[in-house]
């Protein structure tokens, strides 16, 4: 016979046991892929070259799926734009309908045409270049990029030659902020081959003439925002000429000193670190900061994993059977020095990485990382023994795209799984992607993470190379607390690029800054994001403006989203139109 | 009489260069290495002195003088076994500071010279050393059956003479090269026999306790080419 006792334990079981799936590891995913009903489901198409070189260059430019994220109309909810990378390809900026669907606005807005014979997109980035308060469009291409003024009516105007920006790049990725902290967002475009038109190539030597000391790719080029519409080419005078195959830049205020300092990572060679020394001139403290490594660095990610007070970075490079670079995880020691501690926190070996995102995906207060992998998902047969053929052949030119053997339909660390590390305390990370049906083994590039329906919890769009992307949505179920904020700036940039936010809430202390394009193919929310566990209050938000300007704030509310203004004003933020859930 | 102290005078020699070696090495390495040096050109197949020499290099970092100073000694003695081996082994000892691309042509490198040495003088030594060296190649390079054959070959040998301290090796080196070419049974039996040979053998126990995911992290850190290996061949003369 049953007891009482009995049912009320069997019950107790039973919530135990609820409970008990929720945790990281134990089954059940938080993540829902709603691509397909969201309206997002265009694939991704690569570039495909027609000059004599483009069997070969076929295989090495598997590049430009990429997503960006901003609200563009400013209607409260965070859109998309996505880059496609074929021949008269369209790209898609789809505007968020508030209710988890898109639609896509790209033609009407005027800024759909981002690919034809001679420039192919790579990348985007929104930056409100000209302090109005609209965020304005970036495209980034292989060849000309674009810069689209937003004119806040749903439209936008190409401003590329007015602005002062057409030039002829490889360029591949891009960031602003304010390095010269006056007032405005420089940008910083970081190119991958050298600028050459590789479209129709006047010489087959632009390929990279060594695979760990390559000096002969596309750099990085400084432009100083001058604060009437213009910007200055001011590579040189910003200290920051190179020559590496840039594929990923990243800035963050690495000691606490104000200013934004700059991490370029570079496929075949040295990653470069670059203290901004309070002016918007950099110092090349790569040996000092990082040590010189050999490795192929393809993304750029900060944050303060650790909750130490200082910012960390997340750097991936090649980890197969083949090559076994493994990845960086930088942990900053705060006086511009950095120890990598992948092996250690288990965040080591993903594969052939790409984009890697710092976020808090269960809102605990500590950030989790998801990374992109895998290069060219082709046939059974590998790449790997033709290239290391080349490879060992004595006296190789490697600059001439003629030495490369074409790669055809082979794979090249293919059908590799992404991966999403669960944090630990700051201490190790936890590999989780299966559980929440994240590891798709689609050529992952770019992750866009946002609150596309404001819920607090973040989502995830990510891009695939000649593929789909996946738009997931964040459905986890705990009950633990979160806070964003939306800045505004007055003095500094209208956007807020640049500011740090030191957060304490409940017995943990956070920091976290708004980014300006950070991470490989991808542009995370401006928002600023922090899970707060189990605490319902913040006690107290110092935000310190790009301005030098510190505001501190008390006693918050957590769930909800704020708007900081500069002036002193912090309110709760609500969208200008409801959600259509 | 002549030729016992010809070997009396051969030990002393042996022991003057081991002392010298040892004291020069941990305090200063690069001066250490240039008082090898003309030692190695008057005798240079002592495997040894040549081993110690490759140790010095390591602590001093100065990997591209000792690959020259090989290539060089190589010219003097293509016909030195040792010297192959060493040469090889100068190779092998720059990898971990390497790139990884350069690690690719060092290893191909150090391959060449094992072969060499093999051409010349079949050995233990020989056969257990590029037999373990194909294992670090990726399956794809077809190269782990080719390591198999030669720790094979290392087995049949050891078998045949007095069990020594080093032979646990063959049996770590030959059960992870079934593993690599996924035949397990094979591989834990050579493991098994090998920890009856070597009882309490951590690798060996390591390896057999483990299975899948955390059997291939064994695996992965063994032949991670970033991990420095041990090529002082300090057991081939340990009493």
């Amino acid at each position: 016979m049953k007891t009482p006792f009995r049912t009320i334990g069997f019950i107790f079981l039973l919530v135990s046991c609820g409970w008990a799936t929720d945790e990281p590891g134990a089954g059940g995913s938080w993540f829902q892929d709603i691509t397909k009903q969201a309206g997002v489901a265009h694939p991704h198409t690569n570039s495909a070259f027609k000059n004599p070189y483009a069997h070969i260059m076929s295989g090495y430019t598997a590049l430009g799926a990429s997503a960006s994220v901003a609200d563009f109309n400013g209607d409260g909810f965070e859109d998309l734009f996505v880059t496609d990378s074929k021949e008269d390809g369209k790209n898609r900026l789809y505007k968020n309908n508030g209710n988890l669907t898109f639609t896509d606005v790209a033609a009407v807005a005027g800024v759909a045409d981002g690919n034809d014979a001679n420039n192919a997109s790579a990348d985007s980035l929104w930056f409100d270049y000209n302090n109005d308060g609209r965020p304005d469009l970036l495209v980034i291409r292989f060849g000309y990029s674009q810069l689209y003024e937003n004119l806040g009516n749903g439209k936008f105007q190409d401003v590329t030659a007015k602005a002062g920006l057409r030039h002829y790049a490889n360029a591949i990725t891009a960031i602003a902020f304010d390095s010269d902290r006056d007032g405005d967002l420089d940008l910083y475009l970081g190119a991958y081959f050298q600028p050459v038109n590789i479209f129709e190539a006047s010489t087959p030597r632009f390929f990279p003439e060594s695979f760990e000391t390559a000096k002969n790719g596309g750099g990085l080029i400084a432009f100083r925002n001058n604060g009437d519409g213009t910007f200055v080419d001011m590579t040189d005078q910003a200290g920051l000429r190179q020559s590496g195959w840039v594929l990923d830049l990243g800035h963050a205020d690495a000691d606490n000193d104000g200013d934004d300092d700059l991490y370029v990572a570079a496929d075949f060679g040295t990653d470069r670190f670059y203290a901004n020394n309070g002016d918007g001139t950099f110092s090349d403290i790569t040996e000092k900061a990082i040590g010189v490594d050999t490795k192929k660095g393809m993304n750029v990610d900060w944050g303060d994993y650790d909750r130490d007070g200082y910012l960390d970075i997340y750097v991936t490079n090649i980890t197969d059977d083949y090559m076994r670079e493994g990845n960086f995880l930088w942990h900053n020691s705060g006086d511009l020095t950095f120890a990598d501690v992948s092996r250690e926190t288990g965040t080591y070996d993903t594969g052939w990485g790409w984009a890697g995102k710092f976020f808090d995906y269960d809102n605990d207060g500590w950030l989790d990382l998801y990374v992109m992998n895998g290069w060219v998902s082709g046939g059974k047969d590998s790449y790997v023994p033709d290239v290391f053929e080349m490879i060992l052949r004595p006296n190789v030119d490697l600059a001439d795209v003629r030495q490369w053997p074409p790669m055809g339909d082979k794979s090249l660390s293919g059908y590799q799984k992404k991966k999403l590390f669960h944090n630990q305390s700051g201490q190790i990370f936890k590999e989780d992607a299966a559980r929440h049906g994240l590891d798709s083994i689609r050529d992952g590039r770019g992750i866009a993470v946002a609150d596309f329906d404001n819920d607090g919890k973040l989502d995830l769009f990510v891009t695939n190379a000649n593929s789909e992307p996946f738009l997931y949505h964040n459905v986890h179920p705990h009950d633990t607390n979160w806070v964003e904020f939306i800045l505004e700036g007055k003095t500094s940039n209208r956007a807020g690029i640049g500011a740090q936010i030191r957060l304490t809430a409940g017995d943990a202390t956070q920091i976290s800054f708004v980014n300006g394009g950070n991470g490989f193919a991808s542009q995370s929310t401006s928002r600023v994001h922090f899970g707060l566990d189990k605490a319902s209050t913040i006690d107290q938000v110092e935000i310190r403006w790009p301005s030098g300007k510190k505001q501190v704030v008390k006693n918050l509310s957590a769930n909800s989203i704020y708007l900081v203004r500069e002036d002193g004003k912090v309110e709760p933020w609500k969208p200008s139109k409801e959600s259509g859930k | 009489m002549r030729k016992r102290a010809f070997l009396a005078g051969l030990l002393i020699m042996m022991i003057c260069l081991t002392v010298i070696a040892d004291h020069a090495v941990a305090a200063d390495p690069a001066a250490a290495m240039a008082e090898m040096e003309p030692l190695l050109n008057k005798e240079p197949d002592n495997l040894q002195l040549g081993a110690r020499y490759r140790q010095a290099a390591i602590q001093a970092a100065q990997y591209d003088r000792c690959i020259e100073f090989y290539q060089k000694l190589i010219e003097l003695r293509p016909d030195a076994s040792n010297v192959r081996l060493n040469f090889g082994f100068a190779y092998v000892d720059k990898i971990p500071a390497a790139g990884s691309i350069t690690q690719v042509i060092l290893a191909n490198n150090a391959l060449t010279e094992f072969t060499k040495s093999l051409e010349i003088k079949p050995s233990w030594l020989g056969y257990y050393t590029r037999g373990n060296s194909y294992l670090f190649w990726p399956r794809i390079f077809g190269r782990t059956a080719l390591g198999i054959k030669d720790l094979e070959e290392a087995m049949k040998i050891q078998q045949a003479e007095a069990k020594r301290p080093y032979h646990v090796r063959t049996y770590v080196a030959l059960g992870d090269g079934y593993w690599k070419m996924d035949e397990l049974d094979k591989a834990k039996s050579v493991w098994t026999e090998g920890l009856k040979q070597f009882p309490g053998h951590a690798g060996l126990q390591a390896r057999l306790s483990k299975q899948g995911d955390e059997l291939k992290s064994v695996m992965d850190e063994a032949y991670d080419p970033n991990l420095r290996i041990d090529t002082s061949l300090e057991e081939l003369w340990a009493k």
